[in-house]
Order: C-alpha cells, then structure tokens, then sequence
C-alpha cells in the first residue's frame, strides 16, 4: 500500500509535467487523464472513494472528452509529442527541477510518514466524504441552487460567445 | 512537507509555469488550467480526508462545478478564435483588430 501510493504520487508529478510541457493537444489530454488516474488512486488509497468516483465520471468522462472534441477542431497535421525537442526538453526540465527541489524537502519521508489513515479505522457504514456530499444537499441546499444557477448562466456566456456575425464577442472579419 | 504536500505544490507550480510559458497553441494553455483545477480538486479532497472533517468533503464538489463553468467559457473563446481568425494558433491575435 505504501509502494502503491509512492507510484501514484511519482505517476501524477510526471503526469502534470507531461501536460506542461506543452505538447500538441491530443498528447497533453493523454496526459490529464493519467493524472486524473493516479490523482483517483490517491484519494482512494485515503478512503476518499466517492470523491474518486466524481472525479472520474465529472472530470474524465464530462469536461476531458469536450476537450477532445476540441482538440479534434483545433487539429494540425503533424501533432508535436514528446519526441520533439523542445517538448522533451521541457519535460525533462521539469522533472529534475522537482526532483532536484525534493531534497530540500524531504527530511521526514520515511516508510512510516506514508500510512494512510484510512487501514487503521475498523468497518464502518458511514463513510466521511459520501457523508460530507451528502450535507450539500441537506443543510447547504443554498450552494447547490447557485451552482445550478451559475451552470445555467455559463450555458448563457457560451451561446453569447459562439454566436459571432457582428454580434459576438469576437467578430467574424 | 510531506510528501503529498510536496507531489500536490510541485504539480500546480508546474501546471501555472506551463499555463505561462505557453508555446504555439491555445487549447494547450487551457488544458494546463484544467490540469490546475485537477491539483486543486486533489488537494481539497485530501485535505477533508486527512484531517477527517467531513463536512469539507463539498467543497470540491463545488469546485468542480465552477471549474466545468470555466473551462467551458475557455473552450467557447477557443471556438470563437478558431472560426474568427481560421486556427486556433496564439500567433494568429497579434493584430490589434476586430
């Protein structure tokens, strides 16, 4: 358990620097979903399991697939992935400058310090972040109506932004 | 700093410096944004975890939705760009005109 979160922490860093790197679009939403997937293995390894289950279904599966069809818009003929050298630069640039700032910090990171809470409580029912979604609904009923409200709203800024023809935010020239 | 600590910092200082050096295309720059808000939702959901206040555990929640908001008004412009000025490449909003 201990190794299995070192992985995902180490995967999610070099995830993120795959996505800053700045490569073609097709590559760097390949590498938010890894992210995303390491990400969903760390807060399940911390009991966080409908947490986890959100992120993939909201995030992965909502806001990552519209931005694919974007990255298909937006398409070029010769997509730049990390074999190119400036990407690959950046990367590697990244990763040591992380790894090179990790020394400073890591006095503590011993076996023990990478326990996660969760192994050592006995079986329960109650799970705290499925208890804690659950108080939106209940007690903060207001945040959930000015969610769906500036939901309602962002569909309203969208159609007003695509809608061009002289009107638009940006006008056709 | 623990570990996590450190993974989550280090991974959103990469994210912005990626989101300020950005290279050729646009939608590059707003998927290093996502990959921020990605950090945030981790961190705020470790951090109801971890310290075992459940009722924490909406907030992001909540910040995903208002993160869905934003990332839809970047791809919005991302379309206008795209159909305004043929590519959706940075070098194309140089001029200074409608």
């Amino acid at each position: 358990m201990v190794f299995l979160a070192y992985l995902l922490l180490i995967g999610l860093v070099l995830g993120l620097a795959a996505v800053a790197s700045n490569p073609s679009p097709y590559y760097a939403a390949l590498g938010l979903v890894v992210v995303a997937g390491m990400g969903c293995g760390v807060l399940v390894g911390h009991g966080g399991t409908f947490l986890s289950l959100i992120l993939f279904l909201i995030y992965l599966g909502g806001m990552l697939v519209v931005f694919a069809y974007s990255a298909a818009l937006a398409s070029e003929p010769y997509p730049e992935s990390w074999g190119s050298w400036p990407v690959l630069l950046l990367m590697a640039g990244y990763s040591s400058l992380v790894g090179f700032f990790s020394t400073f910090v890591s006095d503590g990171w011993f076996e023990g310090s990478w326990i996660v809470v969760d192994e050592f409580s006995e079986l329960t029912l109650f799970r705290g972040d499925v208890g804690g979604v659950a108080l939106m609904y209940s007690l903060g009923g207001g945040i959930l109506i000015l969610g769906g409200w500036v939901l309602l709203l962002t569909l309203f800024v969208v159609l007003e932004l695509t809608r061009g023809l002289s009107r638009g935010t940006l006008r056709v020239v | 700093m623990t570990p996590i600590h450190y993974a989550c910092s280090s991974s959103y200082f990469m994210g912005l410096v990626g989101l300020v050096l950005y290279r050729t295309q646009l939608l590059s720059a707003l998927l290093c944004l996502e990959a921020m808000m990605l950090i945030l939702f981790i961190s705020l959901s470790l951090w109801a975890l971890q310290l075992m206040s459940t009722m924490f555990a909406a907030c992001p929640m909540i910040l995903l939705a208002l993160s869905a908001c934003e990332a839809s008004a970047g791809l919005a412009l991302l379309v206008a760009t795209a159909r305004s000025h043929g590519s959706g490449r940075l070098k194309n909003l140089s001029l200074l005109r409608c």
